[in-house]
C-alpha cells in the first residue's frame, strides 16, 4: 500500500512529462480542424465556436456527449484486453451490433421475467459478442489463422446478416423506422442528467473500467494475460496455457463489445435500429489506442472522442460543414498518436 | 450450363480487377515488411479523385493520372508518418482509411453539395477491348475478351510486379527489407527507403484500383470500396505474396462475388446475404488455407 502511494505522488510529474507529446498531437489535430474550417466553411468563426464550445454549452449537449462515450468505453476496454494479450480484434463492429441485436430481442422475449429478464438479455448480448470474437481466437489457437483478418471478415458478414434480420423477420411493423420493437419501459436505464440522453449506463461503464483494471492488475489470470501479451514464449515456458490465452482475451474483448451494444440499447436507443451502431466498433478501437490499452485511460480517451464527434455534430447543426470533418480530425489523431518521435518531445533524452 | 457459367466467369474477371490491382500494389508493402491495411483508404481516395478530375478535365486519361497522383500523395503521407515519425503502421493505416472516408464525403459535399451518390453522366465510359476475331473463340473468347482496358492493364502490371520483385536489384532489396533488414543495413542501404517506395507503389496501384470502381460505374458512391481493400489484403495472404498466387486468389474471390450476384437474381436470396457471401467465403478459404499450412509445417 505504501509503495502504491509513493508511486501516486510521482504521477503528476510523470503525467506532465508524458503529456507534452500528447499536447503537440492535440495541437496539430486542432490546427487541422481550424484549417479545414477556413477552407470549407463560409463562416469559419461560427463553425469553430460551435465545434469547440457546442458540446459544453448546456447540460443537454454535455449529457449527450458523455452518453456517446459509454459504448466507446466498453469497446475501448474490450480492445485493451485483447491487445494486452497480443491479440488483434478487428471485429468490433459486428460484435457490438450483434450483441445489441441479441440483447434487444432477448429483452423482448424475456419481458415477462422483469428485471431478471433484462439481466439475462444483457448477458446474452455480451455472450454473442464474446462468441463471435472467440471464434477468431479458436481459429488462431488451432490453425494459426490470423485473428486480425478473421475477426474483421466475420464481423462484416455479421453486420449484414443482423441488418437483414432487423429489416426482415424482426422488424416492428408499427414504426416507420427499420427497427425491432422497443424494449419494455421497466428495463430501460434511468436518465441521470435531464434533459439529455445520459443514462445510468455511465455507472456500469465506470464499474466496468474498475473491474478490468482490477482484473489486469490484481488477479492471477490478469497477470498471466499481460505476461502472455508481452512475451508468449516466456509465458509458455513459465507454464502459462498458450491455448487459453489465445481464446480467452478475444472472447472477453468481444463480450465487452456485445455488452456495450446492449448498454446502448438499454440506455439510449431502446430498439435495435438498422445500422445504428455504424462506426462504434472502430471508435472503440481508436479509444483503446489513444489510451495505450490502459483501462483507466480509456475514460478520458472515450470522452475526447465523444467531444470531437459532438463538436462536429454541433457545427453541422449550426453552421455549414458536414459531420464527417470529425473523421478527419480523428484520423489526424490516429496518424500521430503512436509516433514515438512526437512522444519523445519534452522528454529527457536517454543516454545510451 | 454454359449459359450460366460463361457470364458468371466473365463478370468474375471484371470483379477481380480492382482486387488484383490493389493486391499487386499491396504485395510490395507486404514484402517490404509493412502490414498495409490502408489499401482500402487509398483505393477510396483514388476512386473519388479520379472521377472528379475526369469530370473537371473532361479527359479519362488526365483524370486517372491525377487520381493516381493524389493517391500516391496520401500513400507518401502514410509512409512518411509511419517510417519517419516512427508510428505503428497498423494505426496509421486505420487513420488513412478514416481520413479517406471522411475527406471524400467532406469534399463531395463541398464540391457537389451532396453527401450521397454523385452521378457523372458526362464522364466517358471506360474503353473496352473489342477484337471480333478473338471473340469468336468458343468459351475463352467470351470470358476473356470484351472487358474494359483496366482488366488487361491489371494483368500487365502483375507481370511487371513479378519482374520487378524477383528480377531486379530493387526488388531484391525491397524483399530483403522485409525478410532480414539487418542484411540491408550491413550493405549500407536503408530499409526505410525501400519501404517508403513500397508505400508509393501501393498508392499507385490503389489509385488505379479505385479509378476502376468509379469510372466503371460513372458515379461516386460514399465508401464505394466497401471492404475491397481489406479483401485485397486477404488476397495477398491467400496468394502467399506471389504474383501467380495473387492472380488465383483474386480470381477465386471474383468468382465468389460474381456467383453470389448470379444467385441473387436466380434464387431470390435477400441482398444482405448476398453481400455477406464474399466475406464468409473468404473467411472459409482463409481457414482452409491455414489448416493446410499448419498441417504442412507440423509434418516438416
Amino acid at each position: 500500500m505504501g509503495e502504491e502511494r509513493k508511486r501516486m505522488r510521482f504521477l503528476p510529474a510523470k503525467l506532465a512529462r508524458n503529456s507534452v507529446g500528447a499536447l503537440v498531437i492535440l495541437a496539430i489535430a486542432l490546427g487541422v480542424l481550424v484549417i479545414l474550417s477556413l477552407l470549407l466553411s463560409k463562416t469559419p468563426g461560427k463553425t469553430l465556436r460551435y465545434f469547440f464550445l457546442g458540446p459544453l454549452q448546456n447540460t443537454y449537449y454535455f449529457g449527450n456527449m458523455v452518453n456517446t462515450a459509454i459504448p466507446l468505453i466498453f469497446g475501448g476496454l474490450g480492445i485493451s484486453l485483447a491487445m494486452r494479450a497480443g491479440s488483434f480484434n478487428l471485429g468490433g463492429e459486428g460484435q457490438l451490433y450483434g450483441g445489441a441485436f441479441v440483447a434487444t430481442i432477448s429483452a423482448l422475449a424475456f419481458a415477462p421475467l422483469g428485471f431478471l429478464g433484462g439481466v439475462l438479455a444483457l448477458f446474452l448480448g455480451a455472450m454473442t459478442g464474446g462468441v463471435l470474437a472467440g471464434i477468431s481466437g479458436v481459429l488462431r489457437m488451432k490453425w494459426n489463422t490470423s485473428e486480425l483478418i478473421s475477426s474483421f471478415l466475420l464481423s462484416n458478414a455479421v453486420v449484414l446478416i443482423v441488418s437483414y434480420l432487423i429489416a426482415g423477420p424482426f422488424m416492428d411493423p408499427e414504426t416507420n423506422l427499420i427497427a425491432t420493437g422497443k424494449i419494455p419501459e421497466s428495463l430501460r436505464f434511468m436518465r441521470i442528467l435531464e434533459p439529455s440522453n445520459l443514462s445510468a449506463g455511465l455507472y456500469f461503464a465506470l464499474i466496468a473500467v474498475l473491474l478490468v483494471y482490477l482484473y489486469l492488475q490484481k488477479t492471477r489470470s490478469g497477470y498471466e494475460l499481460r505476461m502472455f501479451g508481452m512475451n508468449p514464449m516466456f509465458a509458455k515456458y513459465g507454464g502459462i496455457s498458450v491455448h487459453w490465452y489465445r481464446v480467452w482475451p478475444m472472447f472477453l474483448s468481444g463480450a465487452f463489445y456485445g455488452l456495450g451494444g446492449g448498454m446502448a440499447i438499454f440506455g439510449t436507443y431502446y430498439a435495435c435500429m438498422k445500422e445504428f451502431s455504424v462506426g462504434m466498433g472502430w471508435n472503440g478501437l481508436a479509444v483503446a489506442l489513444i489510451a495505450g490499452f490502459k483501462p483507466v485511460a480509456v475514460i478520458p480517451a472515450a470522452l475526447f472522442f465523444a467531444y470531437i464527434e459532438s463538436g462536429a455534430r454541433n457545427a453541422m447543426l449550426h453552421s455549414d460543414v458536414t459531420f464527417e470533418i470529425a473523421s478527419i480530425v480523428q484520423a489526424v489523431v490516429f496518424f500521430l498518436v503512436t509516433s514515438s518521435v512526437l512522444q519523445q518531445i519534452g522528454k529527457k533524452r536517454r543516454v545510451l | 450450363m454454359n449459359a450460366v457459367a460463361i457470364p458468371v466467369l466473365h463478370s468474375a474477371i471484371a470483379i477481380m480487377t480492382p482486387l488484383l490491382l490493389a493486391a499487386t500494389g499491396g504485395v510490395f508493402t507486404e514484402l517490404s515488411g509493412m502490414l498495409n491495411i490502408a489499401l482500402e483508404g487509398l483505393m477510396l481516395i483514388g476512386a473519388f479523385t479520379s472521377i472528379v478530375f475526369s469530370h473537371y478535365t473532361q479527359s479519362l486519361l488526365l483524370g486517372v493520372l491525377l487520381g493516381m497522383v493524389c493517391t500516391m500523395a496520401l500513400a507518401a503521407l502514410l509512409g512518411a508518418i509511419t517510417l519517419y515519425l516512427k508510428s505503428n503502421v497498423f494505426i496509421t493505416g486505420l487513420a488513412t482509411n478514416l481520413f479517406a472516408s471522411g475527406l471524400t464525403v467532406v469534399l463531395s459535399f463541398r464540391l457537389f453539395g451532396n453527401k450521397g451518390v454523385v452521378v457523372f453522366d458526362e464522364v466517358a465510359k471506360l474503353p473496352r477491348l473489342v477484337v471480333p476475331a478473338l471473340q469468336k473463340i468458343p468459351v475463352l473468347g467470351d470470358i476473356f475478351i470484351g472487358h474494359h482496358v483496366f482488366v488487361y492493364l491489371s494483368w500487365l502490371l502483375l507481370l511487371a510486379a513479378g519482374w520487378v520483385l524477383y528480377r531486379t536489384p530493387f526488388g531484391f532489396r525491397l524483399r530483403a527489407a522485409g525478410l532480414h533488414e539487418e542484411t540491408l543495413v550491413s550493405l549500407g542501404m536503408q530499409p526505410k527507403r525501400y519501404r517508403f517506395q513500397a508505400f508509393l507503389i501501393s498508392g499507385f496501384a490503389c489509385g488505379l484500383a479505385g479509378a476502376v470502381l468509379t469510372l466503371n460505374l460513372g458515379a461516386f458512391v460514399p465508401n464505394i470500396t466497401s471492404g475491397k481493400g481489406w479483401i485485397a489484403l486477404v488476397v495477398i495472404f491467400l496468394g502467399q505474396k506471389r504474383p501467380l498466387g495473387l492472380l488465383v486468389a483474386a480470381l477465386v474471390f471474383g468468382f465468389a462475388d460474381s456467383f453470389s450476384n448470379y444467385a441473387q437474381g436466380a434464387w431470390n436470396v435477400p441482398a444482405e446475404f448476398i453481400l455477406a457471401i464474399p466475406y464468409l467465403f473468404t473467411l472459409v478459404a482463409m481457414v482452409l488455407f491455414s489448416i493446410y499450412t499448419s498441417r504442412k509445417s507440423s509434418i516438416e
